[in-house]
């Protein structure tokens, strides 16, 4: 959904053809979501379904009898823009995390060595976290002039606190897992000693 | 490269009996020259006993800790703070400046502790604090100066007189996000000039930081990111 | 939170749990709580009062009357001390008589004559002094005053009891001894009731008559003795010790009160207690004011927190105050009663020095209160300071875990600079004033308000060493500005370092300047080098004089005998021999103008001999000099030769006798003859002292018939401290009661050392005691920045250097300050002590002597040597950092 008002954003600046709004939006987001050119078009036709857009031919500038078409945004689209830009990000639908129904499932599995899942994600993303960092303090990111240095290093912070973020969930869930595997043998001390091998309905989460 | 650092299968008990403490469990533990490793666990992993171990504060039960090659355990008292002058550095979560002594004497310390003379130590401090880039706070005692800024005297405590391991607890606990960062871009530039670095956090975005980050679970090495040999560090320009 | 007792359970608690600290302030309060109990103690004990006295006094009986002579009394309740005045004329002739009591107490009183005086016994060749009782040990009413031993009580005349001293002057059961004329055999030993010590000798009253006839005294016994009828007895002239008066005083009515008041040096006792009573509670408060100010900085976060809540500065400060006073007073108690247990063990050591024998046990309580309300007063005023700094501390600083203490207000110091002059202007005041009598009282106040300003003056003195340290090197510079840091804990410890050095620095001046005098108006009895031998044989009443001239030469002999080498020299002049029926004494009076009589009288009031030489040159005196050949020109021609202050006169003087018998008032003969003199002029001042007042060619004496005996042996010659020795026993051997002294000019007493090495000692004990608190607090204080040091490489024994940096700063700092203070009441009190005029002296005070060595070796020497201390015995290793995970 962001896709299709960032590209009417784009296309308040002035009429684009396809090729060249996505360009635009890869340039200005630092290639981070590349787009297909279908996606950009399906996206167009839409928008233009809606009355957001208008189509604008031009000739082509070689002097074939080609038709350029370039894409304008119209009024409601520059007030969708506004909309957009004024109205906060809701929260309300989580976008589907892998990582959340990876652990979801292995946690309820028995037999499944939830720890080690833990670390090796951990792992994997306190890598990625180097890396972005590495990015940070060399290159563009690290002494922005123009704007788009700067937009490309506010991106690239939103993916450190991403990171970090996962991985402070996932050192906060290994904590809660130690704690239930702790207060387990004691439930089960004060259960019958009929008691039958561990089952993981039990375990509080 | 030798290792600046280089704990061998090194354990450190507390208490006997009933109320015994494994701290630190056979734990083996390489730092080289400018590298950066960050050490992460939770509270009771063993991480600050490794650093007090690896600075000579305290001595290992089993194992042993080597400091550029010296084995740490063939040194008396004496001879521990004799390396703790002049080949290891501290950074403390808390900053530990003395209050009574000014920002330059605080620099000095280590150096004067080792004899040196008072105008030569006051350079080398001079000089230290321009690395970490307050010279103009060389007369200021602690009480009148910002948490970042005391940071900033404690790093430059543990890097005067070209030392090449730097030890540091926690560094950017007591600080905001900015002033971390910039602290924290002074122990990179450091440890790129050369220097060993081992930081001990549980900030996962500043233990990104290092070049390797080891994770500590209840005294002993779970995992690692990050290659053994510096020249695997790649630096990308774009990312993906 | 309001009220005292969740502050006191806090203080409790806390106590409790800082052992060491609250040891620390238990003994610092305790100590002269148990010192001054003790003391106190045995004082009491040691005295005894009419009531505790009444059986050595009355033995059995009711009642003691003495009179001597009728008339009127006044007197007290217990009139023992002398609290009893004559009210008009007393009739000596007409003495009370046993009817006259017995018509106050009734016919069938009993009576028992008592009599006491003091008597000389011959011994053998030494003649022994003894306290003579004259009463019949056999009456009940009397037995108790004597305890027999061994032996039996006196049965028949002539036969007496004596006590063990008297046995130890060489006397022994079965001898006879001469008292008074009569002869005593001695047939029992046993203890006296009152005296323990001295020589006693207890025999019936007949044998022991009083020493006047209007003299009586007896013992009562006839039912208890009321007031009134003591009072009776005083409007007839006895003073009367009645048990039952004792055991229940009346009011006195204002006019006894006075008379029995004795008033004499008051004020300067009032004076000199209350010094030394402030000076130790100024001395204790600030050693112990450290501990309380760390126990405060503990408190500090929960004080803080307390006032962000909403507390007020009174809550805060009653939980320091509440430390106070629980440690004062378990410390005061544990004082008392290990000062109570310390009096009593001490108490048979104490008896030996003293001879009276003490009374009973006592346990002053009045004295024990106050001595116990000095401790609790001392251990509180050493916690009021910091908590009042506490209740007004930095409430943002301390949450902010910020350490130190907030910078003083600039006004203090100037106090106390204001207070250092008028304790300078007090101490010049009361110098100058000092002869008429109250000068003591203005000079120690002097002393104390100057301590106190210098107490002021403190916190600015360190904040300023602390910025001159930058120069010195680490371990001092980090203690200078660590001290400077933490006022509340420094600043005490050098006041109570400053304090006790002032306190010795003034006594040392007094001393040195004392010694100064001796040295100054020391007046040589002799040449120097040369000595004399003196005889005066002890005679008592009845004895014939023993033979001058036989003795003379065995003394001579003997003299020879003992130092060969040694030369010896006669001189003659006029004795006054003692006679069995008096004695006659010989003078000069001039009988010119009142002028000459005046410079006779002046001139040479002492003497090397005796006041009326006679000898025919000035050689035979030894005299050389200017005045000799005057002397050998009027001698030659017959004249006397009268030395006076200044005047060169020829006169005449009238030799007069005078004839006194044994025991009168006035003179039964004289006799006076004129004889042409000579008056020459004696300077004092250069000479010495002359040889004698006048001398008289022997042609005179032998012309008026005066018996000229040999007055002194002059020796001169090598007379070093074995020979003086040898000739002295030689000598004594050879007479009884000779003299011998050789001149080796002032020679200072060797307690006089003594007493120095006792003032530096205590100083330096002080000192250290001082020095080690503060530095023990401020080594626990400091354990952060310790740990630090230790992490950046400070080798282990940094600890010990820092603790001896830390102890010479504050003992050097306040050894300086203490001295410059100490010369403030040292010198103004050197003035009264060695102004007293001394006749003859060559010079006069008053004297001013300082004693640098001793204030160099307090100020430079002993802070070296306590920091010396404390460096050698701290801890050397550095507290490791530890990080709890």
């Amino acid at each position: 959904m962001s896709i299709r008002q960032a590209m009417l954003a784009i296309l308040e600046q002035g009429p684009m053809y396809g090729y060249q709004l996505r360009a635009e939006f890869e340039q200005r987001t630092g290639e981070t979501w590349p787009l297909n050119i279908g996606q950009v078009y399906t996206t167009l036709t839409r928008l233009e379904r809606d009355g957001m857009v208008e189509v604008v031919e031009s000739a082509a500038e070689d002097g074939s009898d080609r038709t350029h078409v370039s894409y304008r945004a119209t009024e409601s689209g520059r007030s969708e823009v506004s909309e957009w830009f004024a109205t906060p990000v809701p929260r309300t639908q989580p976008p589907r995390d892998e990582l959340a129904i990876k652990l979801a499932i292995a946690v309820t599995l028995p037999g499944v060595d939830v720890a080690t899942i833990i670390q090796r994600q951990r792992s994997a993303t306190m890598t990625s976290l180097q890396d972005y960092t590495r990015l940070k303090r060399t290159g563009r990111a690290a002494n922005p002039e123009a704007p788009e240095d700067l937009a490309w290093s506010l991106v690239l912070d939103s993916l450190v606190f991403d990171a970090e973020a996962e991985v402070r969930w996932l050192d906060h869930c290994e904590a809660r897992l130690r704690r239930a595997a702790a207060d387990r043998p004691a439930a089960s001390a004060h259960a019958t000693p009929t008691a039958t091998p561990e089952t993981s309905d039990g375990v509080a989460r | 490269m030798n290792a600046v650092l280089h704990l061998a299968a090194a354990s450190r008990v507390h208490g006997e009996g009933a109320t015994e403490v494994h701290a630190l469990r056979g734990v083996t533990f390489r730092a080289h020259p400018g590298e950066l490793v960050a050490v992460m666990g939770p509270s009771g992993s063993g991480k600050s006993t490794l650093l007090t171990l690896a600075g000579g504060l305290d001595a290992p039960t089993a194992g042993s800790v080597w400091i550029e090659g010296t084995d740490l355990a063939t040194l008396d008292h004496a001879g521990r703070a004799r390396m703790r002058r002049t080949s290891v550095g501290y950074v403390f979560q808390d900053f530990n400046l003395i209050p009574a002594l000014t920002a330059a004497e605080n620099v000095a310390l280590p150096r004067e502790l080792d004899g040196e003379k008072g105008k030569v130590a006051r350079r080398l401090a001079l000089t230290a604090l321009e690395e970490v880039g307050i010279p103009d706070l060389a007369d200021r005692f602690p009480d009148e100066m910002s948490g970042g800024q005391q940071q900033r005297v404690a790093i430059a405590r543990a890097i005067v007189g070209e030392r090449r391991l730097i030890l540091a607890d926690e560094p950017t606990g007591a600080l905001d996000t900015d002033t971390g960062e910039e602290i924290l871009r002074l122990l990179r530039a450091r440890c790129d000039a050369g220097a060993a670095g081992v930081m001990v956090t549980h900030e996962a975005r500043h233990a990104a930081w290092a070049d390797r980050v080891v994770f500590l679970r209840d005294g002993v090495v779970v995992d690692e990111t990050g290659a053994d040999e510096p020249e695997a560090l790649l630096v990308e320009e774009s990312g993906r | 939170m309001s009220g005292w007792r969740p502050a006191l359970r806090i203080a409790w608690r806390d106590a409790l749990r800082h052992r060491g600290r609250s040891i620390l302030v238990l003994v610092m309060i305790s100590l002269p709580v148990l010192a001054v109990s003790a003391t106190a103690i045995v004082i009491k004990t040691a005295e005894v009062s009419g009531l505790e006295g009444v059986d050595r006094t009355l033995g059995a009986a009711d009642a003691r009357v003495r009179t001597e002579g009728r008339g009127e009394i006044l007197q007290a309740p217990d009139p023992g001390s002398g609290t009893w005045t004559q009210v008009g004329d007393v009739d000596a002739d007409d003495p009370i008589t046993e009817d006259d009591l017995r018509a106050v107490l009734g016919d069938d009183a009993r009576l028992v004559p008592i009599t006491s005086t003091w008597s000389r016994a011959r011994v053998g060749e030494r003649v022994v002094f003894l306290t003579t009782t004259g009463v019949d040990l056999a009456d009940p009413l009397a037995a108790p005053l004597f305890a027999l031993d061994s032996g039996h009580l006196p049965r028949t005349a002539g036969e007496a009891v004596v006590n063990q001293a008297t046995l130890d002057r060489g006397l022994a059961m079965g001898d006879e001894v001469n008292v008074g004329g009569e002869q005593l055999t001695i047939v029992g030993v046993g203890r006296d009731a009152t005296l323990r010590d001295e020589p006693l000798l207890l025999a019936s009253a007949d044998d022991l008559p009083s020493e006047a006839a209007n003299v009586r005294e007896w013992l009562v016994g006839a039912g208890p003795v009321t007031w009134s009828q003591v009072r009776e007895l005083n409007g007839i002239g006895g003073v009367v010790t009645s048990r039952a008066v004792l055991a229940d005083p009346p009011e006195l009515p204002q006019a006894l009160e006075d008379a029995a008041a004795s008033d004499s040096g008051r004020n300067q006792a009032i004076a000199v207690i209350g010094l030394i009573v402030v000076m130790a509670l100024i001395e204790v408060v600030l050693l112990a004011g450290p501990a309380f100010a760390v126990g405060a900085r503990r408190h500090s976060r929960t004080l803080a927190l307390i006032a962000a809540s909403g507390g007020t500065p009174a809550q805060a400060r009653r939980v320091i105050l509440g430390s106070g006073v629980v440690l004062g007073l378990v410390a005061s108690f544990v004082g008392l009663l290990l000062g109570g247990v310390l009096g009593w063990a001490v108490l048979p050591l104490a008896q030996r020095f003293d001879e009276r024998w003490f009374g009973p046990f006592e346990l002053p309580w009045p004295y024990l209160a106050a001595i116990v309300a000095f401790g609790l007063a001392s251990a509180f005023l050493a916690s009021v300071v910091p908590a009042y700094l506490a209740s007004r501390q930095d409430v943002v600083a301390v949450l902010a875990g910020r350490r130190g203490d907030r910078s003083p207000r600039a006004s203090t110091p100037v106090i106390g600079l204001v207070m250092l002059v008028l304790g300078i202007v007090a101490s010049v005041y009361g110098a100058l004033t000092s002869d008429s009598g109250d000068g003591g009282v203005w000079i120690a106040a002097s002393a104390v308000i100057s301590v106190l300003g210098m107490v002021l003056v403190v916190p600015v003195v360190v904040a300023a060493i602390a910025r001159l340290s930058s120069r010195l090197p680490l371990t001092a510079r980090y203690a200078a500005r660590d001290a400077a840091r933490h006022r509340t804990r420094t600043v005490p410890a050098v006041a109570a370092v400053a304090a006790t050095v002032a306190g010795v620095v003034a006594l040392g001046i007094a001393n040195a300047s004392d010694e100064l005098e001796n040295v100054r108006t020391y007046q040589a009895q002799a040449p120097m080098g040369s000595g004399y031998v003196s005889w005066a044989p002890e005679v008592l009443t009845g004895e014939e004089l023993p033979d001058a001239t036989a003795a003379w030469a065995r003394i001579e002999e003997a003299v020879h005998r003992a130092a060969p080498d040694v030369r010896t020299t006669t001189w003659r002049g006029l004795d006054e021999p003692y006679d069995p029926h008096g004695y006659t004494s010989t003078m000069l009076e001039s009988r010119g103008d009142r002028a000459a009589q005046e410079a006779l009288d002046e001139c040479c009031l002492r003497t090397l001999g005796a006041a009326i030489a006679v000898a025919d040159s000035a050689a035979e005196l030894g005299v050389q000099g200017p005045a000799a050949d005057a002397i050998d020109a009027a001698l030659s021609s017959g004249r006397a030769v009268v030395f006076t202050v200044s005047a060169d006169l020829d006169g005449d003087v009238a030799v007069t006798q005078e004839t006194w018998s044994a025991d009168g008032d006035l003179a039964e003969s004289r006799t006076s003859d004129a004889v042409p003199a000579a008056f020459i002029a004696w300077d004092g001042q250069d000479w010495g002292w002359a040889p004698s007042s006048s001398i008289l060619p022997t042609v005179v004496a032998d012309e008026l018939g005066l018996d000229v005996t040999t007055t002194s042996l002059r020796l001169s010659g090598d007379l070093d401290e074995a020979t003086e020795t040898r000739i002295a026993e030689q000598v004594e051997g050879a007479a009884a009661g000779t003299y011998t002294y050789v001149e080796r000019g002032y020679e200072r007493a060797p307690y006089a050392f003594i007493v120095l090495l006792v003032l530096a000692v205590l100083a330096g004990v002080l000192m250290l005691g001082g020095t080690l608190t503060a530095t023990f607090l401020a080594l626990s204080d400091a354990r952060p920045d310790l740990a630090t040091l230790s992490a950046v490489g400070a080798a282990p024994r940094t600890r010990r250097r820092v603790a001896a940096a830390y102890a010479l700063v504050i003992g050097f700092v306040g050894a300086l300050l203490g001295a410059g203070v100490g010369f403030i009441p040292g010198v103004a009190i050197s003035r009264p002590l060695t102004s007293v005029p001394i006749t003859g002296a060559p010079e006069q005070g008053p004297f001013l002597d300082i004693p640098w060595l001793l204030i160099g070796v307090i100020v430079l020497a002993l802070p070296l040597l306590t920091a010396a201390i404390v460096g050698l015995t701290a801890r050397s290793r550095l507290p490791l950092v530890a990080r709890l995970d």
